[in-house]
């Protein structure tokens, strides 16, 4: 473990069409890290996130997790090797409850065959005692983010913080080793964005679990993060501690834009 | 009252309540004691409804639960009838073609899902449509198929206790009906079934959790086309007779019919679908034998229509009603029988 | 005999191309594949042959009239049936149209289907007007070519001239942008499907001549153009167009030189296998969700 960075972007480049979505980026995460990306709208944040969980192939670059190159792998190859995501504007499994859509998550780690689910319905059945022993899992995270309510609801029927909550569940059912977060606090309510820091602070701190996270509000990234890269036009602006990046004056450009009026 | 559940298995059992078993016991009981009691055409229509429910179970895993769509299952049916006469001339027990039929059909799914795996929407549509065509047009071509004037099955050697082979006949096609019921209602509850529905929910979102698309697009495929297989086989066995011209483009639009009609990804739906759809095809055969209605429509036909055609009454009606259904109840009767359902619960409020 | 080949695949695949683009307008509009086209066309067909040969009208007024109606055909679809579904998935939309279809079928054979029909249409489908060395041309083969070509020549122009056609594109692109500025979307796809009806009903007419007037009689010309429209690319108008020439030529070429009986199979694998390649057909981008 200690030979190679935990994960590590190297000269990344991917470009549609003629646009450089990512354009030469280049960072690390060091383990139990809080991570974030920022950037104006359009900076080619998620299109970051779309490379490393497999989504988008890029032309140039490596992406390495724990020393192994993850270019080239599909998806579900990668969420197997321990990376878990969230999406920007939801991709959740809308016509299934919130126990399924967590249950989900669980998929990779459960084995049962096509024949051997046959059985599910006996309670001695290899299928039956894999289904709970995975059920347990899943009532510890409804518990952990108090989902309880909405635990046999269809996820269409939540409201939108507590949908963004299951998702998140669904992520953390992998138990991964590296969280990818795209936007998790967007179009939450002040006291919801809260809980959610409070969250992921915890998913870190209890769990483990190393979060890169994408996010537009300031006030949550400086409280949560332990280094940010800004970026603009898919190209690194800087990179640090909170402070650092957050009073740096491309930064403060970039969000704010060129003409700054004087009397502000 | 409603029951507070105790363990988690009882998310997994069959019967969820003692009420539920109750008249789960006393339906099988009823459908195993009727040939005592009904002649033999009755059971024959029986027989139709329970190979069509299996069809349906199929269809409506690769339909209703993983978003896909399929145009061509008749040509599945058909491969599972095919394979079960041919079987069966060569002098191969019974039990062992009716597996081989839902063996060789699931094969062929697979090998229809490869080409469909990047398909989406209309050209899913057209490629599926085509192995229907194909299947069809190719058993006709063949000459120890009996091309397309098609070949007898030769009658089951059963003796049990003395039972007709009517009876018989009829026990067996219930028993792997209900036995397909459980199977697919298992495998709909597992691991398996709900990657089928993340597919079909957001493919994006299973492949980040893990779920290989290729893979499980290719199980949806392969099991759809198992369960038609395995009703082709039975099919066979009661019609007695087979031929191309029996698994046709309408057989494969009827299944889906059924499917969205009862419910499109609900097993309830695929078994209440199965029953109404043929027994309704049945009735309609014979429009004007219907009391009152059957007088009017022939009276209706002579004036504005033809009274030989009046047998297409069945068709308008069969399109309607789907797009009835489509429009007022996208849940099918599945959904009627919920609101029935809650409408009993809550009465009279 | 090449030549006569070529020739004669023209004149089949402009019918699979008016089918193909009677699709494509449609498909375009609404991502709806209207099963229930063929059916359209037809119903249009018995209607020009209950006038012709019923009212004894001449050829040409009954065309009009024909036309009109099967603009109303698909106004009807459109209006009556598609546009109450509440938030319809593209399969519910699909199962509508195979609704409709039946529907028609129903009627059609409930109406006129006990006896087999012949339609006449003032071209002779055996006098050759066309010979030389290399392939000769009957008088419906030649109008088949003039009035298919007529009719491509004047959708083309109508989507790409008329402000009718640039609403068109413009709901296809962006439904809410095209309200927002003022066109009525419904309007738009109400037209769209009657227009569509239209083209089909023009190759019902040209079709008929050849097949027995029956209720299925546009099964066959139906799937060809279903399919190529796939192998053109459903959203592309030229590209359904090539697909509809490109499929005559294909099951001509090998109906004649290895089997006339697997003709229509292997047009079908060979479209499945274009797809394979090119998941969207040969003329149309692949359109990959954005996350």
């Amino acid at each position: 473990m200690n030979k190679h960075t935990f994960f590590e972007v190297v000269q990344l480049n991917k470009s549609f069409g003629g646009l450089k979505a990512v354009n030469q980026l280049h960072f690390d995460v060091k383990e139990k890290e809080i991570f974030s990306i920022i950037g104006p709208n359009g900076a080619g944040k998620s299109t970051v996130f779309n490379c490393i969980n497999g989504l988008y192939q890029p032309e140039e670059g490596q992406i390495k997790f724990k020393g192994e190159e993850l270019i080239g792998k599909r998806p579900d190859q990668i969420a197997q090797a321990g990376i878990a995501r969230t999406f920007q504007n939801l991709e959740l499994f809308a016509h299934m409850t919130t126990l399924d859509n967590i249950l989900l998550g669980r998929h990779k780690s459960m084995k049962a065959s096509i024949l051997a689910t046959v059985g599910l319905s006996f309670k001695r059945s290899k299928a039956a005692k894999e289904e709970l022993e995975h059920r347990r899992k899943v009532e510890e995270i409804i518990d952990f983010l108090e989902l309880e309510a909405a635990r046999d609801q269809f996820v269409s029927n939540l409201p939108y913080g507590k949908q963004k909550l299951v998702e998140l569940g669904r992520a953390l059912a992998l138990e991964p080793d590296l969280l990818l977060l795209d936007e998790p606090a967007a179009g939450l309510t002040q006291e919801e964005r809260e809980d959610m820091i409070f969250w992921i602070k915890d998913i870190r701190d209890l769990l483990g679990i190393t979060v890169i996270l994408i996010e537009h509000n300031m006030q949550m990234v400086q409280n949560i993060s332990d280094r940010i890269l800004a970026i603009n036009f898919g190209t690194q602006i800087t990179i640090g501690t909170p402070e650092e990046v957050l009073n740096h004056p491309e930064v403060i450009k970039a969000y704010l834009g060129e003409d700054l009026p004087s009397t502000l | 009252m409603r029951n507070l559940k105790t363990t988690y298995f009882e998310d997994l059992q069959l019967f969820k309540d003692g009420v539920h078993l109750f008249w789960s016991a006393v339906l099988i009981l009823a459908l195993f004691t009727l040939p005592f009691f009904v002649k033999t055409y009755y059971l024959t229509i029986l027989n139709l409804m329970a190979v069509n429910v299996i069809v349906a179970l199929g269809l409506n895993l690769l339909v209703g639960n993983t978003g896909q769509i399929s145009l061509g299952h008749a040509g599945f049916v058909a491969i599972g009838a095919y394979t079960t006469v041919l079987l069966l001339k060569l002098g191969v027990p019974f039990i062992f073609a009716f597996v081989a039929a839902g063996v060789v059909s699931a094969l062929f799914g697979i090998l229809l899902g490869i080409p469909s795996l990047k398909l989406e929407g209309p050209y899913l549509a057209i490629a599926t449509l085509a192995f229907g065509l194909a299947v069809t047009t190719l058993i006709g071509r063949m000459d120890f198929l009996g091309g397309r004037m098609g070949m007898n099955v030769p009658k089951l050697q059963i003796k049990w206790m003395g039972l007709k082979y009517d009876h018989a006949l009829y026990y067996i096609i219930l028993s792997i009906t209900i036995i397909a019921v459980i199977a697919m209602r298992n495998i709909l509850r597992s691991r398996i079934g709900r990657a089928f529905q993340a597919i079909r929910d957001s493919d994006i979102a299973a492949a980040a959790i893990g779920i290989h698309l290729t893979r499980y697009k290719l199980y949806s495929f392969g099991l759809s086309a198992l369960f038609a297989g395995a009703a082709g086989s039975l099919w066979a066995l009661y019609l007695g007779f087979i031929n191309p011209t029996l698994f046709s483009f309408i057989l494969s639009i009827n299944f889906l019919v059924i499917i969205v009609l009862g419910g499109l990804g609900s097993i309830t739906g695929s078994i209440l679908g199965a029953v109404v759809l043929t027994y309704l095809n049945l009735q309609l055969e014979n429009v004007v034998d219907i009391p009152l209605l059957g007088a009017a429509l022939y009276k209706f036909s002579e004036v504005f229509m033809t009274t030989t055609g009046i047998a297409n009454v069945s068709w308008v009606l069969t399109g309607f009603i789907l797009i009835l259904v489509v429009l007022y109840e996208p849940l099918g009767l599945y959904g009627l029988w919920l609101r029935t359902k809650i409408f009993w619960k809550r009465w009279p409020f | 005999m090449l030549g006569q080949l070529i020739v004669s695949s023209l004149v089949v695949g402009s019918i699979y191309a008016l089918m193909a683009l009677a699709m494509s307008i449609t498909y375009k509009a609404s991502e709806v594949p209207n099963f229930s086209q063929g059916e359209m066309a037809m119903m249009s067909t018995y209607v020009t042959f209950v006038l012709l040969s019923s009212f004894g009208l001449s050829f040409y007024p009954a065309m009009l009239l024909t036309v009109g109606f099967a603009f109303l055909l698909g106004l009807i679809l459109e209006f009556f049936f598609l546009r109450r579904a509440k938030n319809p998935t593209p399969l519910n939309l699909i199962v509508i149209t195979i609704g409709f279809q039946l529907m028609l079928y129903g009627l059609a054979g409930w109406k006129w289907g006990s006896e087999q029909r012949q339609i006449n249409l003032p071209f002779s489908e055996s006098k050759v007007i066309v010979q030389n060395d290399v392939f000769a041309l009957t008088e419906l083969n030649l109008a088949t070519l003039v009035i298919a070509f007529i009719v491509l020549l004047v959708i083309y122009l109508l989507i790409q001239k008329t402000k009718l056609g640039l609403a068109m594109k413009a709901c296809q692109q962006n439904v809410n942008a095209s309200k927002m500025n003022g066109i009525s979307a419904y309007r738009i796809m109400a037209i769209s499907f009657g227009i569509s009806s239209i083209v089909g009903a023009i190759a019902g007419v040209l079709v008929a001549p050849l097949l027995t007037l029956d209720p299925s009689m546009m099964w066959d010309p139906l799937l060809k153009g279903f399919a190529a429209a796939v192998l053109g690319g459903m959203k592309s108008l030229h590209g359904v167009v090539i697909g509809g020439l490109l499929l005559g030529l294909i099951e001509n070429l090998f109906g004649f030189y290895i089997s006339i009986e697997f003709k229509s199979v292997v047009a079908f694998a060979i479209i499945v296998l274009v797809l394979y390649f090119k998941p969207s057909g040969l003329f149309d981008k692949h359109y990959v969700r954005k996350v």
